[in-house]
């Protein structure tokens, strides 16, 4: 590892030639957070690492959520049995390619890291009943064509719109392509009126992904199950409330929404899911 | 982190010439004019990665071909006798949403660059950027001189168009520089080089705005060509300082009327001395201020 990087090593991994998987807190649908948590849970996930915020975090204070104060964690989990390294991380406000190089290091010389899996989130235009896509960033010709038996669009062109810069994903991802580590940058379109929520479909979609790829053998009921539900949530909004339903039933037939409808439909959909009412 | 050198051309006592991206972005403006009508040729580069947040991407049928980093370039011109090395820095290295360089990052970068400074015994540099003065866009931008040493100032006297802070109304010779522009001059002298930064004046009622001003630029690189003792044909800006100057009349027909009757009076400013009874009173200074302040809150922040 390189000198001076601020990672802390609680207990060495025993891993010989493992895949990386990383989400972010932050990401639009909470996918970040709730894919890499229900590996870990699944997995039985020991933490084994941590990056030390005070680089990489304004931190100037804490962040109140739930009630609950929250403070930047960037933590390494091992699941020994499946070659796997999670790595769940707030996203650093500064100092990202010291911030990504150290997660590299970590993954390259403590877990022998063959392969990364970044999960993202991006916002879509379509109604909740339209099926999940899984659309796939490679950094090798190599690694396109390990994933060109899977259910991925992988045609993807893309250049920044002028205004904008790229995602922390990408700069990971060409990082991992300087190092040699063989990539892919997974985005999952999540309805935009569940962007600030959860989208368990938008989970399954890229934890159904992972599973077939690193063979990891977890049974999805739960997950199934948490899918059924938000249907049905999301149904009885549509049933309660006619207008929500006239909004829905129009993104059902691609059309497009006004900015004005496109608010009261995330209002009324978050509203309900939080209160169940 | 650190430097790219492409190629090591041979110079001869060759002054740098230095600027990033600041209000107005007059000192860039000026520096890549001149940079560009003297054809100087890219010959290094500051490593961007540990400095900046990428700016774009590009990924070609579902495969990440390359992301692209703020540029911070090396040029150089032999130009008989007073070889050049500009610096081109395309974005300030900000930490969190600070606007402009500061700290550990700005720090280092100050030094990269006079480190190819002095590996090629220059010993002069210049740098550029903006004065927001209370001053009209219709009226010629001066240009104010901060050197960073005594000797210096004889040389500034003799520019023409340029003013030193203690010729500045009301500021008695003190101020400050905002950025990169600036820290470098201050890291020069630490070093040993003697720094000199040209600021073209902006209206302070147009500092705000999403706007180049070419117009200062155009005052910055006369001083500059001058003290170089290099021809420049300027054609190219005054197109430019052209096209911008129409954007800012509009604007300017779009502020209240009572706001652009204070505003219309600084056209007659005449750079008064402080001891002289200038055309606009101090009293009337700071109500044009406000006035200005209060339109730029009600337009949501001058963008």
């Amino acid at each position: 590892m390189s000198q001076g990087y601020p990672v802390k090593i609680y207990k060495e991994p025993d891993l010989r030639r493992s895949s990386l998987v990383l989400g972010w807190s932050e990401d639009m649908g909470n996918l970040g957070r709730k894919a890499t948590g229900y590996l870990n849970r699944k997995l039985k996930g020991q933490e084994f690492a941590e990056i030390e915020p005070e680089d990489f975090f304004s931190l100037g204070g804490v962040a109140i959520e739930g009630n609950l104060a929250r403070f930047p964690e960037s933590k390494f989990y091992a699941c020994q049995e499946h070659e796997l390294v999670i790595f769940q991380s707030d996203s650093p406000g500064a100092e990202w390619y010291k911030f990504l190089n150290s997660v590299l290091d970590v993954a390259e010389h403590h877990c022998r890291v063959k392969e990364l899996y970044i999960l993202g989130a991006m916002v879509s235009f379509s109604a909740h009943t339209t099926p999940r896509e899984l659309l796939a960033v490679v950094n090798s010709a190599e690694m396109k064509e390990v994933l060109s038996q899977y259910d991925l669009a992988r045609d993807m062109d893309y250049q920044t719109p002028l205004g904008e810069r790229p995602t922390l994903n990408s700069f990971l991802l060409w990082i991992a392509q300087g190092r040699n580590i063989p990539g892919v940058s997974l985005w999952v379109p999540i309805p935009f009126y569940l962007a600030a929520m959860e989208d368990a479909q938008a989970q399954k979609k890229v934890l159904s992904f992972l599973n077939e790829r690193l063979d990891l053998k977890i049974d999805f009921s739960d997950l199934d199950q948490e899918v059924r539900e938000q249907n049905e949530q999301l149904a009885q909004v549509r049933s309660r409330f006619p207008q929500i339903d006239d909004y829905i039933n129009r993104l059902e037939s691609n059309l497009m929404l006004s900015e004005e409808e496109n608010g009261e439909l995330i209002k009324k959909i978050e509203d309900f899911l939080r209160e169940g009412d | 982190m650190g430097i790219k050198l492409y190629q090591e051309p041979q110079l001869e006592n060759p002054i740098l010439i230095a600027s990033w991206p600041g209000i107005g972005n007059i000192g860039i403006i000026a520096v890549d004019t001149l940079r560009g009508i003297l054809e100087a040729e890219e010959f290094g580069e500051i490593e961007p990665w540990d400095f900046f947040y990428p700016k774009r991407v590009l990924i070609r049928k579902g495969v990440l071909e390359y992301l692209e980093f703020p540029s911070s370039k090396f040029y150089f011109k032999g130009t008989g006798g007073k070889d050049i090395i500009f610096f081109i820095g395309e974005e300030q290295p900000t930490e969190g949403e600070r606007m402009y360089a500061e700290g550990r990052k700005a720090y280092h970068m100050a030094n990269l660059v006079l480190d190819v400074a002095e590996k090629f015994k220059c010993r002069r540099v210049y740098t550029s950027g903006a004065a927001v003065a209370l001053t009209h866009h219709t009226t010629k931008p001066r240009v104010w001189a901060v050197p960073n040493s005594e000797n210096l100032i004889p040389e500034i006297r003799g520019y023409g168009n340029t003013v030193l802070m203690s010729d500045i109304e009301g500021r008695g010779g003190h101020g400050n520089i905002t950025g990169l522009n600036g820290l470098l001059l201050g890291v020069a002298k630490k070093r040993g080089f003697e720094a000199i930064c040209l600021m073209g004046e902006i209206p302070v009622y147009l500092q705000g705005l999403p706007l180049s001003y070419p117009k200062a630029s155009k005052s910055v690189l006369e001083v500059l060509s001058n003290s170089l003792k290099i021809e420049v044909n300027l054609d190219k800006l005054d197109e430019l300082d052209q096209k911008v100057e129409r954007r800012i009349e509009e604007f300017y027909q779009q502020i209240p009327l009572e706001i652009r009757g204070q505003l219309d009076r600084l056209k007659h400013v005449t750079y008064a001395q402080p001891a002289e009874p200038g055309p606009i009173t101090e009293e009337e200074e700071k109500r044009i201020m406000e006035d200005v302040e209060k339109f730029f809150k009600k337009r949501g922040g001058g963008g």
